[in-house]
């Protein structure tokens, strides 16, 4: 079975006294097993004109109340372009030019992306998940 | 101001027949953050959820970084907003999350069981009229 891991380091030399230094590793694995997480979009891009909402990750595609994981990042290098990602009608917030986020995703809700700008607007994203 | 890197990797050896290996970085500008190790006592929303964010704790831009620390996957973190319908997000016992946040929102976590533990942190450009701490 396939064995995906995600790993975040949080570092800063400045924002306080003691330097932040913090990595953390997770297996993602499938919803209450040991068992890896062994389907994927792979990892994609979506460029859009508009500023209207469109759905990035369509419930529908996916079971409910699994252990899938997103991940999302505002491609662009203009620093004022965002993204308001929306889980349903849960607003996430705002990822700025060069910003990602990792999330779990339970697989019943939409998970939406309105862009701040109707030129060529690209967003990357990766669904892992379990049938 | 300051800058905090974060840095993320994403690795499979057998997702896809191509090895799976993404990794990418930000650099966050921001003034203010910490890391908090604390105990969530609610086990429903609304009732004795534990505040993570502060509606406009910060200002612009924030980020959330959060860890169930549970060894028990089925353990899970719900994190929701006060205001809208739904969850942001459920984090299964020793998984993390790393989003942004809505700079005038509430975030407010509840778990499978009480005093469950997490790990989280906020960081972001620190608005003196709502100090997370109260005033």
């Amino acid at each position: 079975m396939p064995t995906t891991t995600a790993s975040i380091t949080l570092s800063s030399a400045d924002l306080t006294g003691d330097a932040l230094a913090l990595t953390t590793v997770s297996t993602l694995t499938k919803a209450g097993t040991t068992t890896g997480l062994d389907q994927t979009t792979g990892v994609g891009r979506k460029t859009t004109t508009s500023v209207s909402q469109y759905t990035l990750v369509d419930k529908a595609d996916y079971a409910d109340d699994k252990a899938h994981k997103v991940y999302i990042k505002n491609t662009s290098t203009v620093a004022t372009e965002n993204a308001v990602v929306t889980v349903e009608s849960q607003l996430l917030g705002r990822l700025y030019a060069g910003d990602w986020c990792l999330l779990p995703y339970n697989g019943d809700q939409d998970i939406k992306i309105t862009p701040s700008v109707s030129t060529a607007f690209t967003i990357e994203f990766l669904v892992i998940y379990e049938a | 101001m300051a800058t905090v890197r974060a840095v993320l990797s994403l690795s499979s050896n057998g997702v896809l027949t191509s090895p799976l290996n993404l990794s990418v970085n930000a650099s966050l500008v921001v003034d203010s953050g910490s890391l908090i190790r604390a105990k969530v006592k609610g086990v429903a929303a609304d009732t004795n959820d534990l505040a993570i964010y502060i509606a406009n704790q910060c200002s612009e831009r924030a980020y959330l970084y959060i860890k169930n620390l549970e060894t028990e996957l089925e353990n899970y973190i719900y994190i929701h907003n006060d205001t809208d319908t739904g969850l942001v997000a459920k984090v299964g016992g020793g998984e993390f999350a790393f989003i942004p946040v809505s700079p005038d929102k509430k975030y407010e976590v509840y778990g499978t069981r009480v005093d469950q533990m997490i790990e989280y942190g906020v960081f972001g450009n620190d608005n003196s009229a709502n100090p997370y701490g109260g005033s």
